[in-house]
């Protein structure tokens, strides 16, 4: 039996791990781009963590979850510091 | 003269009433007013679109003039006309540019009014308008907006583009479908080719910018894959760095904003540049306005590096080929730093800095 | 362990370790934009290992295409987030940290 998964799960959980410390920045803030620097970083780390379950368990539509959630993350950092400088004026 | 008046043009929707209300007002006024028509054209440094830009602009100006006349049929000889480029030896950029240029037009000529076409946006990105009429009436001039209906269609998004245009996204679009769908059935390639087609279909006059050159395109590609071993060997080294910076008990950094003008033109290339000094530690791209980067660097030792311009010359060999690359550094071509500062001045940056947000808020 | 356990491992390790560093970054440093260095690069970085070590598991086939795909497209929206967020900062008129502020610091 291979070491893999057990060794990408673990991977997965040091991530999520992570994550749980930068949700500390983000409620402390203070200001709105220190929340939105600290959640586009949690949104990568749920990208590599949803990347590892998928190896770790061979569930291939995972990875297409995760290619769109990094597209959504990107769209999220994008639209809000455009909304935050042009004051509503998105697109 | 008082009653003259300036219009920056360029192509838009409203152009032909903005003109036509130009006019009528023109006629109205007293005496014999001038009109200016000015077409903010930027410099553009790929030489071959710059002629066509200038050749197109000269015509849209031949035809305001032309409109004028029909307009104003018998009453032509009450008004002047005057036409002419203004702004084709700098490279305009945002808001602030546009308004230097009108308002230094303005200013040799006495004029005092400014009638601006509510869909004037030459850029056809970001709006441009609002800051545009700020910029100018701080500067001491009226600013009018002609009084004409928009179109349902606020800003056109779209820009001249060719058959190459579509051709590469459809590939690109249809690429991306297959390798996400996994498999090259009969279905998945039916399905893609269609969705390629209304996707390109849609977004071909909106994705690209100017004219694909397959050629210079596979060129580009090449280098760029000479490029990318040597960013990420770039991205390592500076990533060690930070985590001993950040993992450090005393947190070694010393903050500082650095402003150069960088070697490189276009978006293509700026952008490159910018994301790689983005991902090599220690350095951020904070602003880049027309060629001038705004960049914040964590350590000294990163600072250093960014000045000796090795990025820069990578990102110019991969745009512009090997002979572009030899380029004296950034600290050469004299980047401010606040680094050959006295420490005496060691708040002097934080005011550069300052100053730097100052403009662009 | 086979090679490809280690590799696999060493990627994962050496990923996390990055992500480690950018959220340490993220709550040590003084300001925005220090924050944004810490948190745009390791953790870019630490994204590219773990996911390369995504693309090794699955070894040759359709999979691998999309974790290098994921790769390259963390690559080039990484900064291009950070950089608006940072632009975003200086728009409002946040000014950077610098060390003459230490002693309020830590």
């Amino acid at each position: 039996m291979s070491l893999v998964p057990d060794i990408l799960l673990t991977g997965a959980g040091a991530f999520i791990l992570v994550s749980l410390v930068i949700v500390f920045r983000v409620v402390r803030g203070p200001t709105m781009q220190d929340r939105v620097i600290a959640v586009n970083a949690i949104g990568t780390n749920i990208v590599v963590v949803l990347a590892l379950v998928a190896a770790a368990t061979g569930n291939r539509a995972a990875l297409d979850i995760a290619i769109v959630y990094a597209l959504l993350n990107f769209l999220m950092s994008i639209a809000i510091s455009k909304f935050t400088v042009e004051r509503g004026g998105v697109l | 003269m008082g009653g003259d008046l300036l219009v920056p043009v360029d192509d838009s929707v409203t152009l032909r009433k903005t003109v036509a209300h130009v006019a009528n007002r023109g006629r109205d006024a007293p005496g014999r007013p001038t009109l200016h028509f000015v077409y903010p054209l930027s410099e553009r440094l790929d030489a071959g679109e710059e002629t066509t830009a200038a050749a197109d602009a000269e015509e849209l100006l031949a035809r305001i003039e032309v409109w004028v006349e029909e307009d104003l049929g018998d009453d032509a000889d009450q008004v002047a006309v005057e036409t002419a480029l203004i702004g084709s030896a700098e490279y305009l950029f945002n808001p602030g540019d546009y308004a230097d240029v009108i308002t230094e037009y303005a200013a040799e000529r006495g004029i005092e009014t400014v009638v601006l076409d509510p869909e004037f946006n030459p850029q056809g990105m970001a709006p441009l308008l609002p800051p545009l009429e700020r910029e100018l009436s701080s500067a001491g001039l009226d600013v009018d907006l002609a009084p004409v209906e928009r179109p349902t269609r606020r800003n056109p998004l779209t820009r001249p583009a060719g058959l190459g245009q579509f051709v590469v996204l459809f590939c690109s679009t249809y690429a991306f479908y297959l390798v996400v769908g996994g498999t090259l059935s009969t279905f998945d390639l039916a399905t893609g080719a269609v969705s390629a087609t209304i996707v390109a279909g849609l977004l071909w006059r909106i994705t690209t910018r100017g004219e694909v050159d397959l050629t210079s395109l596979a060129w580009r590609l090449a280098r760029m894959t000479l490029y990318v071993p040597f960013l990420l060997w770039e991205i390592v080294k500076a990533n060690f760095h930070i985590a001993y910076v950040v993992l450090h008990p005393r947190l070694p950094i010393d903050p500082r904003v650095v402003e150069f003008d960088a070697a490189v033109w276009s978006e293509m290339p700026a952008t490159t540049l910018a994301n790689s000094i983005t991902l090599t530690p220690g350095t951020l791209t904070v602003d880049v306005s027309q060629r001038h980067f705004t960049v914040h660097s964590l350590t000294r030792s990163a600072r250093e590096d960014l000045l000796d311009g090795g990025l820069e010359r990578a990102v110019r060999f991969v745009f512009y080929g090997r002979s572009a690359a030899r380029i004296a550094t950034p600290r050469e071509r004299g980047a401010r730093t606040g680094e050959e500062r006295t420490s005496a001045e060691e708040t002097a940056p934080t005011e550069e800095a300052a100053v730097t947000e100052g403009e662009n808020a | 362990m086979t090679p490809q356990e280690i590799a696999v491992a060493v990627l994962v390790a050496g990923g996390a370790f990055f992500a480690l560093v950018a959220a340490v970054a993220l709550l040590r440093l003084p300001d925005i934009y220090t924050r944004t260095h810490g948190a745009s690069k390791s953790d870019t970085l630490g994204a590219g290992l773990a996911l390369a070590a995504v693309a090794l598991t699955f070894g040759a086939e359709i999979s691998t295409v999309k974790a290098a795909l994921l790769i390259l497209f963390m690559f080039l929206t990484n900064p291009t987030a950070a950089h608006a967020i940072a632009r975003a900062a200086a728009d409002q008129g946040i000014d950077p940290w610098t060390v003459d502020e230490e002693g309020e610091s830590e």
